[in-house]
């Protein structure tokens, strides 16, 4: 089965520009012109399109992973006893 | 144990957490109460030492930076507006005191992110085919493996890039309120957090295998 690859050989913009001006794209700040370019090399190209895939699912797994630091599944290891105490001897000296 | 007392009931004032709860919480800590400090510490320290644990891996780093954030907390309780949860609040607190060691303590090497960049054919090109992710980043809201295998992930990633992923990411902190916490260029924050971002794809692409291929 032949691998997708990038159709976009004979253009100027390359997968590597693709790939730095990647989030400048997903935050809108391409002017029009350098973001047609943009969406043309993502037309000729589904590597790019499955990066941009995957890149954007790497923020949103990000969240989703980190959303709640306090849920029932997130490490929460004891914080030991002489650290509570050792703080709240530390109010005592601070007050 | 002190400890186990972040386990304990409801109490009559309220669930702990709730805004009634957190009222007479305030009023008692005002009040220099000294079980109110206790009960404060008891119930907030395991969150904010996880949040602190995120920034700063090594224990001992940790639990400085959580006793400083206490005492600030304790420093500032009179000046809470109650604008925020006590909770948030708290958070943003306990992350400042994690930023700030890293700031104070002696810098440590860190891994290069180099290596966990995409790589392209000399002509700028992908050299490689890509892997398809039909994962849905839905899935981790009810999968725990995969919440914990994002999170080892992260722990991964060199510190001045997972710090930054977290400010922008998880935090949500605009990129201006980064760049002022960590002493840095706007320029060079959004620099550092698409390469902290490409290098979390990578590691997640290994990681991923089969669910990706």
């Amino acid at each position: 089965m032949n691998e997708p690859r990038c159709e976009e050989h004979r253009h100027d913009l390359t997968c590597r520009e693709i790939c730095e001006f990647m989030m400048a794209f997903l935050d809108g700040e391409l002017p029009p012109e350098e973001r047609a370019v943009f969406e043309e090399h993502l037309s000729l190209c589904p590597p790019c399109v499955q990066y941009l895939d995957s890149y954007k699912k790497t923020i949103a797994l990000g969240k989703q992973a980190m959303a709640d630091p306090c849920g029932i599944d997130a490490p929460r290891p004891p914080v030991p006893d002489d650290l509570v105490k050792a703080i709240l001897a530390a109010r005592k000296k601070q007050a | 144990m002190l400890a186990d007392m972040a386990e304990s009931s409801p109490t009559a004032a309220g669930t702990p957490g709730s805004a009634t709860d957190e009222a007479g919480l305030l009023a008692r800590l005002r009040a220099g109460d000294d079980a109110a400090y206790e009960e404060l510490v008891v119930r907030y320290a395991p969150q904010l030492l996880t949040v602190i644990r995120r920034y700063l891996p090594e224990e001992h780093d940790a639990q400085d930076a959580l006793q400083e954030a206490f005492l600030s907390v304790f420093k500032a309780i009179e000046r809470f507006q109650g604008d925020s949860s006590l909770a948030t609040w708290l958070h943003r607190i306990a992350v400042n005191s994690a930023l700030m060691r890293l700031r104070t303590r002696r810098r440590r090497p860190e891994k290069a992110i180099e290596d966990l960049l995409p790589r392209f054919a000399e002509d700028g090109h992908r050299a490689d085919p890509r892997a398809v992710w039909s994962i849905r980043p839905d899935e981790a809201s009810v999968n725990r493996e995969l919440r914990q295998m994002v999170r080892a992930a992260i722990d991964e990633l060199p510190e001045s890039y997972r710090t930054i992923l977290l400010l922008r990411d998880i935090e949500e902190r605009t990129t201006e309120e980064t760049a002022d916490l960590l002493k840095l260029s706007p320029a060079n924050v959004k620099t550092r957090l698409h390469r902290a971002r490409q290098a979390l794809r990578e590691l997640l692409d290994s990681r991923l295998g089969e669910t990706a291929r």
